[in-house]
């Protein structure tokens, strides 16, 4: 690969991202690429895998050539690898997110499977069906099989964009593992722990082949070239050889072996705050704990009850429930908190365990955004009006001062002034124009803003080196300054409990030095903190540490449940099944004629929803169905009153019309549950032709569309614990809650519609002029009954018309 | 495939920047960008469908052709396609996206849903169609707002004659028709004007003022909408 003086200026920035920067790397060559934050290492990557207009655009200088062409010549000749687990990913089921690769090219589907299988076997996951939705992946395996879907087009190059940045320990160290693998490196220890103290061992026996003295890759030979962005340093440096440095105005200033860079730049890697091997924590910043004293002193609460815990929580489980497509409900444990937890004033409760084992969800449940089955489990003690100078009213709470109250049942204010929230996703607690009215925007909720409080804002933004970002657009902020931004924001109106979800990640040597400060400082004038992190130099200032396992996954029925009959069709049958009804109801002259046609439907239905066979029987399907009926009787009675108040008040009409519209909309709520967004979109591009790649799109669209709920659900959480709550007695807080959310819903959609575009792009989604399908697209013959079946209903509108 | 961006100085009202030529190239991020608009504005149509069937019923209950002054909204995603990729095919994909993810969890309008969607977004592509595609103002907003309409309206109150039952093959049409078929024309004139107004307000205004937030909020940078910000604000 070469890459030739690449300069790349984004429209819309002064400056250069990319200046003039030169690389040359050699067949099989393991890089690793570093640089401060905003160094412009993310964008180097999509550069090198030809992709930087995807998403983006600007002025582009210079050329990238892999093995004398430019990247895209070949799809899939850069693989790419990006930082957030399922940004890449595109279907409902690992072997269809494998197989992407070789339909975009085209591969016959016979040959498909072979290859899918020795992708997925090269990162580890050979053992898992074929079947299994992507959805129910970790994050580590997420990362691997985003591995795996770009060496199904085997790739001469492979770019990872920080792939363990967003994993805990152990799902980083299987990632690793997988690169390792591929390429070719043998690795005798697992060091789960990794980052500095681990290196010293690492350095001596981790690695097969110490750098410099690999074997050398043969021409031609299947190891591809690597080269991996990240920023904690250790545990990559047995799996590559050669080090490249980027400035922080983007130019390459260092490039060489791996550790003799290391030793040459240490001191520039450290002042650029890249966490360098062999180098410890660096020292938390001094922070002047007047700047975010909470509000109730420590002495307020030790006078009264002893020490006296903010938030205390006793064992508590959080149970989810899935309501699936039979109408049958599916509950499990999806978190589950097994000793008490008490929030004291100046401690650190740490929440520890994998990806998966809860972390997020007790916070939440801390929060009193989710119920746990223990309704009394989280008690909050409201703090007094008395501690709250120039506080406003709080409607609607009724709660006495210093009482002890589940947080679910606060005002959005009371809420506010108990505790505050750092979510995971920071860039959603966004609820200002600017950084500076962002983290006054909860003081401003409650009425306290005056010019010593914003003096404080600005001390506090200084302190996490955001002080020269106060009138920028928070939402252009990169993802480590946003997150400092909720911290600052949570903790500005001294609020007695801060619940952070992982405040470390992304984090440089400085930043991390800043924040860890602040949350000292937060301590020792009386915070209280409970914390969800895999950040062991966090984990060991906690006070105390509770270790989440993940719990045990439902107990799947031995028998299946029953298929009906309408599930055993295709999905393109039935959505025509569901269109055949428009022209029946239309053409139905008459309310005895509707009568007789709704009859023939209501039949139907019956039939189909029957499931004959083996499996246990499920009773909700009725109901479910009945349910969906529900807004079309609500339309049928309407529609049939409009008719008759404005059509003379005559009966018959009206009748007419009610009935047409059932009998429209009966045959939806029987036939559309079932159908599968995948097998919807194999069926209309390959039977109906339509063009493949907005089908592809759809459906990708389609998989993400319960992931808006979540959206949306963390939006509005976050704006009530910040202060912002919503009165249906106030339209315009209605109006400024929906408008907030639906804003906020579309800029992540839009957001992770361009990361998708990358990564499809990455694997040859841009030129698949002629795709070839990894399922095909039968048309069995229950297809053809169930369509001449649901023709007998405008068959019966004619005759008995 | 650099963008073209306008080189020559900008006069006082500002031209709209075009896609990339050429125009029927989609781009990966054209397509998934379309998809994703429209998946989120259907769960949207979806919630507003909850509102609609519910407390608006009260409408229908007085004086039903007013219905018309809400139904804007659901032609929010053809106006806002339309402005954000500004390719042929735009808004009437992003409408059947948004309608065919609001028809999968049941409304009361089942299968239909899909139908209206292509036919409100026939009519907004119709709108950005008329201008070749190169004027994405807000009056051409409006005009797609508006336009969304009459399909939908005609598609909503068509009756078919009963003096049609003679004729041989139409015979199986007569007296039959949409939703509102039997109200009499002044009451589906009004409606059409209601409809009219609804998509002129709620989908033509409210969505270019939509789209220029979002390109404010630096979610359009790969689109011309979002080039048009940054050249506002360049400095």
């Amino acid at each position: 690969m070469q890459v030739s003086a690449l300069t790349w200026r984004p429209f819309g920035r002064r400056e250069p991202v990319l200046r003039s920067v030169t690389l040359r790397l050699g067949p099989g060559e393991r890089v690793l690429l570093v640089g401060p934050s905003g160094s412009g290492k993310s964008t180097l990557l999509r550069a090198l895998a030809g992709l930087l207009e995807t998403a983006d655009a600007g002025d582009l200088e210079g050329e990238v050539l892999v093995d004398g062409a430019p990247p895209g010549a070949r799809p899939g000749m850069v693989g790419l690898v990006l930082q957030e687990p399922g940004a890449g990913v595109v279907a409902a089921s690992v072997g269809r997110d494998v197989a992407f690769g070789p339909e975009n090219v085209g591969m016959p589907p016979v040959a498909m499977p072979a290859v899918v299988a020795s992708a997925l076997t090269a990162v580890g996951l050979g053992d898992l069906p074929l079947d299994t939705p992507t959805s129910a992946l970790s994050g580590g395996q997420t990362q691997r099989l985003a591995l795996a879907g770009t060496l199904a087009l085997d790739p001469s190059v492979v770019l990872l964009d920080e792939p363990t940045a967003m994993l805990d320990p152990r799902s980083a160290e299987e990632v690793r593992d997988a690169v390792a693998a591929l390429t070719g490196v043998v690795r005798r220890s697992h060091r789960v722990e990794g980052w500095s103290g681990a290196l010293t061992e690492g350095s001596e026996g981790a690695a097969g082949h110490p750098s410099g003295q690999r074997p050398p890759v043969l021409a031609g030979a299947a190891t591809p070239t690597l080269v991996v962005v990240e920023h904690v340093l250790a545990p990559w440096v047995d799996l590559v050889d050669r080090l490249v440095v980027l400035s922080a105005d983007g130019r390459v200033v260092a490039d060489g072996p791996v550790r003799e860079t290391l030793e040459i730049e240490r001191h520039r890697l450290l002042d650029m705050g890249i966490w360098v091997p062999d180098e410890g924590p660096p020292r938390p910043l001094a922070v002047d704990p007047a700047l975010i004293a909470p509000r109730r002193r420590p002495r307020d609460a030790v006078g009264r009850s002893g020490p006296a815990a903010a938030l205390t929580a006793t064992p508590l489980t959080v149970e989810r429930s899935t309501r699936l497509v039979d109408g049958t409900v599916r509950t499990r444990p999806a978190a589950r908190l097994t000793s008490p937890l008490d929030a004291a004033p100046g401690t650190l409760t740490a929440l520890v365990g994998p990806s998966g084992s809860g972390k997020s969800t007790v916070l939440h449940a801390l929060a009193g955004f989710l119920d746990p089955t223990t309704a009394d489990a989280v008690r909050v003690r409201t703090p007094g009006s008395d501690t709250s100078p120039g506080s406003g009213t709080s409607p609607g709470s009724g709660t006495s001062p210093g009482a002890r109250t589940a947080p679910g049942d606060l005002a959005a204010t009371d809420l506010a002034r108990a505790m505050a929230w750092v979510p995971q996703w920071s860039s959603s607690t966004i609820v200002a124009a600017t950084v500076l009215e962002e983290v006054l925007a909860t003081s401003a909720a409650l009425g306290d803003v005056d010019p010593a409080t914003s003096e404080r804002a600005r001390s506090l933004l200084t302190t996490l080196r955001l002080g020269h970002l106060a009138r920028a657009d928070p939402r252009h902020l990169s993802g480590g300054e946003q997150r400092r931004l909720a911290v600052a924001a949570a903790l500005l109106h001294g609020p007695p409990v801060l619940l952070a979800d992982e405040p470390t990640v992304g984090q440089d040597r400085r930043t991390w030095a800043a924040v860890v400060g602040l949350v000292a400082a937060y301590r020792s004038a009386g915070g209280a903190v409970v914390a969800a992190t895999h950040d062991r130099h966090v984990v060991e200032r906690a006070t105390v540490v509770h270790r989440l396992e993940p719990p045990p996954r439902a107990v799947e029925p031995a028998l299946p449940a029953a298929v009906p009959l309408v599930a055993r069709c295709g999905p393109l049958a039935l959505l025509v099944g569901a269109l055949l009804a428009i022209p029946a109801g239309v053409i139905s002259p008459h309310w005895t004629t509707s009568l007789a046609v709704l009859a023939t439907q209501a039949v139907l239905a019956l039939v189909g929803l029957s499931a004959p066979g083996p499996g246990t029987r499920s009773r909700g399907r009725l109901r479910a169905t009945g349910l969906r009926m529900l807004p079309g009787v609500v339309a049928a009675l309407s529609v049939g009153w409009s008719t008759w108040f404005l059509a003379g008040r005559d009966l018959d009409p009206a009748l007419t019309v009610a009935l047409r519209v059932l009998v429209i909309v009966l045959p939806s709520a029987v036939l559309i549950p079932w159908i599968d967004p995948d097998r919807l979109g194999d069926h209309l591009a390959q039977r109906v032709r339509l063009p493949d790649r907005p089908v592809v799109a759809t459906a990708a669209a389609l998989q993400r569309v319960h992931s808006f709920g979540e959206v949306w659900g963390e939006l509005a959480r976050v704006r009530r614990i910040r202060g912002l709550g919503v009165s249906w007695r106030s339209p315009s807080s209605v109006a400024a809650h929906l408008g907030a959310l639906t804003m906020g819903l579309l800029v992540r959609t839009l957001h992770a519609a361009a990361e998708l575009a990358v990564a499809m792009d990455a694997r040859g989604f841009a030129t698949a002029r002629a795709r070839s399908w990894w399922m095909p697209a039968p048309w069995p013959w229950r297809d053809t009954l169930l369509v001449a079946l649901a023709t007998l209903p405008a068959l019966v509108a004619v005759v008995a018309g | 495939m650099a963008p073209q961006v306008t080189s020559e100085p900008r006069a006082a009202a500002p031209r709209s920047i075009t896609a990339t030529r050429p125009l029927l190239g989609w781009r990966t991020v054209d397509i998934l960008t379309i998809a994703f608009l429209g998946a989120a504005l259907g769960v949207a149509f979806w919630g507003w469908g909850v509102f609609y069937t519910g407390p608006l019923t009260a409408l229908k209950i007085g004086y039903a052709p007013l219905m018309g002054l809400f139904a804007g909204p659901w032609f929010l995603a053809g106006v806002v396609g339309g402005l954000v990729v500004r390719r042929p095919g735009a808004a009437l994909f992003c409408e059947v996206v948004a309608a065919l993810v609001s028809m999968l969890p049941g409304t009361e309008w089942g299968a239909t849903v899909l139908v209206s969607g292509i036919l409100q977004g026939l009519g907004a592509e119709l709108a950005f169609a008329v201008f070749g595609y190169r004027a994405f103002g807000a009056a051409v907003a409006v005009l797609a707002g508006v336009l969304s309409a009459p399909l939908e309206w005609a598609f909503e109150v068509v009756s078919f004659p009963a003096s049609w039952a003679d004729v041989p093959v139409l015979s199986v049409l007569a007296d039959g028709g949409g939703w509102y078929a039997e109200w009499v024309l002044r009451d589906k004139l009004v409606y059409l004007g209601a409809m009219t107004l609804s998509g002129a307000v709620l989908a033509g205004l409210l969505g270019w003022v939509l789209v220029r937030a979002l390109a404010r909020a630096g979610a359009l940078s790969a689109f011309p909408a979002g080039q048009e910000q940054r050249e506002i604000r360049a400095v």
